[in-house]
């Protein structure tokens, strides 16, 4: 093998693994998007969503019996997918307990927009979650891995047999369900009565009302989806990486990240924000040293906020 | 159809109307006119719902709308199209359309009432695919009052469509308004700053001041008042 084969090697499979695990983030990111980019709340909590996101998945799988019904390999995919609507309910109650009191029209008036309560808020259903996951699952690694993450597919070889490319199984099903994820959602935003109405609260509160929209309960059914799409990226990330009841904190940096790289108010947008945050990380592991990974992300994100403040696909049109 | 009677509402406690009493019949043409700071937007929220009423009742098409939450209101039939137009900056032109069309009403009669409103409105056809907050400010108005109307509505609330907009423009609007009143016969409710026109075209109207009505009746009996000349005919 010659020096630009081993380079050449190296390089690509950087660039697949930032592929793989760059859908994963964007779907993350756009669980963020909903609630954050599109209906302005900021929510601390989202990256320990996500860690119970991982629980959930991992009790049904275990503890409900599906990994002996389904197996070990498609057992963790239906557990994740058994997840989803959990974690759905729990952001829809989540809202209508706590959060609707700090957004909406009882916040409109207020300076911030009530930003102020939301930060505090969240941050202290974050703390509750972590540490009560902490007492009740305790602080050991768990994972869902399935057999295939531990399988791969060999692409290649190619160049006089030397080069080739190997995609993990897991990695590569949870970065194809990701996509699907997002597509679905995609699809109800912008196609459906239900998402134009979410967009169209978003967009002007007051003028929604006139028009017959329940305006909280358009935001509450944003958060439920935000919450639940968060959770399924958890769950796909899983697949591949043992978690902890602190999980969430290495991730909720990376949402935010995505969704403002993304452009605030876009949906497509965090998803291609948090696949830049997945390839930066991987594609700098050829140059840098590991543990510079994430200096990286935030150099990259520096950069790219400073050349396009309105991220990549941020509105033209203000917001009113 | 709508009958207000000793209504009392504003912000915080604070009242902005008083005592005010207004009826509008069906079919009928409504102008309330007054000056900046009157009351007439706040009446307008008050009688959708976004400003709470403090006392005083509001009957509309035999519901008191005072007891239906404020997002339930445009399901019996109230079209608002607020002042400053208030489109949805990021959604397209015909998806602002659709919005209208969020009620009972609009949904049922929706692909014959787009046909209509294009027709009143051809700019909404040319424009349906472009985002409503790229367009000019009388295009702008054009879509609240087409989503107003895509609601398939039995009142229409105007709040002065032609505010910031160039003279040309706001008669080009008043022109198309007397069209759609013509072909629709619906009951329109006008709030309005351009005096004259807002009396011209009305059965009859109302003067508000400070919160409240001060003069009301027929409306060329209003433009012929001595204190109406005055004070908003410069005459
Ligand atoms: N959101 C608000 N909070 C407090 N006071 C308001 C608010 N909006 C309007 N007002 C006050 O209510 C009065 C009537 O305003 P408005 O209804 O907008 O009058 P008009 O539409 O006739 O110009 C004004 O004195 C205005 O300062
Ligand atoms: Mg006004």
């Amino acid at each position: 093998m010659t020096e630009p084969q081993i380079l050449l090697e190296g390089f690509l499979q950087a660039l697949a693994a930032g592929l793989l695990v760059g859908a994963i983030y964007g779907l993350m990111c756009v669980g963020l998007a909903m609630i954050f980019g599109i209906m302005r709340v900021i929510n601390f909590a989202q990256g320990d969503f996500m860690m119970l996101g991982m629980y959930v998945a991992f009790f049904i799988l275990v503890g409900l019996g599906v990994n002996n019904l389904f197996g070990a390999t498609i057992g963790p995919y239906v557990a994740i997918l058994l997840a989803a609507p959990v974690l759905l309910l729990f952001g829809y109650l989540i809202h209508r307990l706590l959060i609707s009191r700090v957004t909406g029209a009882r916040t409109a008036g207020l300076e911030g927009e009530g930003h102020y309560a939301q930060l505090i808020l969240t941050l202290g259903i974050a703390l509750v979650l972590q540490n009560g996951s902490q007492v009740l699952f305790g602080s050991q690694l768990v994972s869902i891995r399935t057999p295939l993450s531990s399988a791969a597919w060999e692409i290649g070889p190619f160049w006089g047999d030397f080069v080739s490319v190997f995609i993990n199984k897991g990695r590569g099903l949870a970065a194809l369900f990701s996509v699907l994820a997002i597509l679905g959602l995609w699809l109800v935003i912008t196609r459906s009565r239900l998402g134009r109405s979410l967009r169209a609260a978003a967009d002007n509160p007051e003028a929604s009302t006139y028009m017959g929209i329940d305006v909280d309960r358009a935001y509450r059914i944003a958060f439920a989806i935000g919450t639940c799409i968060t959770a399924l990226a958890g769950g796909l990330l899983a697949t591949n990486y043992p978690f902890h009841p602190f999980v969430g904190l290495e991730f909720v940096i990376i949402m935010y990240a995505g969704v403002v790289l993304g452009g605030m108010g876009s949906i497509l947008g965090a998803f291609w924000g948090g696949m830049t945050i997945g390839l930066v990380q991987q594609l700098s592991t050829l140059v840098l040293p590991t543990q510079l990974q994430n200096t990286a992300i935030f150099v990259c994100f520096l950069l790219i906020v400073i050349l396009r403040p309105q991220g990549f696909f941020g509105r033209v049109v203000e917001r009113t | 159809m709508l009958n207000v009677e000793n209504l009392r509402a504003g912000y915080s406690s604070v009242p902005v109307l008083h005592d005010v009493s207004i009826e509008v019949g069906a079919g009928e043409f409504v102008s309330i006119v007054g000056p900046n700071g009157a009351g007439k937007t706040t009446l307008f929220k008050t009688l959708s719902g976004t400003v709470p009423a403090m006392s005083g009742s509001i009957r509309f098409a035999g519901h008191d709308l005072v007891a239906v939450p404020p997002h339930r209101r445009p399901h019996l039939g109230i079209a608002h199209v607020p002042e400053g137009r208030q489109v949805f900056p990021s959604l397209s032109v015909l998806e602002n359309l659709e919005m209208g069309a969020y009620t009972e009403a609009g949904r049922r009669s929706w692909k014959e009432n787009l046909k209509r409103i294009y027709s009143w409105l051809p700019v909404l056809a040319e424009r349906a695919a472009q985002p409503a907050g790229t367009l000019s400010g009388g295009e702008q108005q054009m879509v609240a009052i087409g989503r107003g109307l895509a609601s398939a509505p039995k009142l229409l609330m105007l709040d002065e469509p032609s505010m910031g907009l160039a003279p040309t423009v706001a008669d080009f609007i008043f022109d198309r308004l007397m069209d759609i009143r013509r072909d629709a016969g619906l009951t329109i409710l006008l709030v309005e700053q351009r005096v004259a026109e807002a009396l011209q075209f009305a059965d009859h109207g109302y003067v508000l001041e400070t919160g409240r009505v001060v003069l009301a009746g027929d409306s060329r009996k209003l433009s012929a008042d001595d204190r109406v000349r005055q004070a908003y005919l410069g005459m």
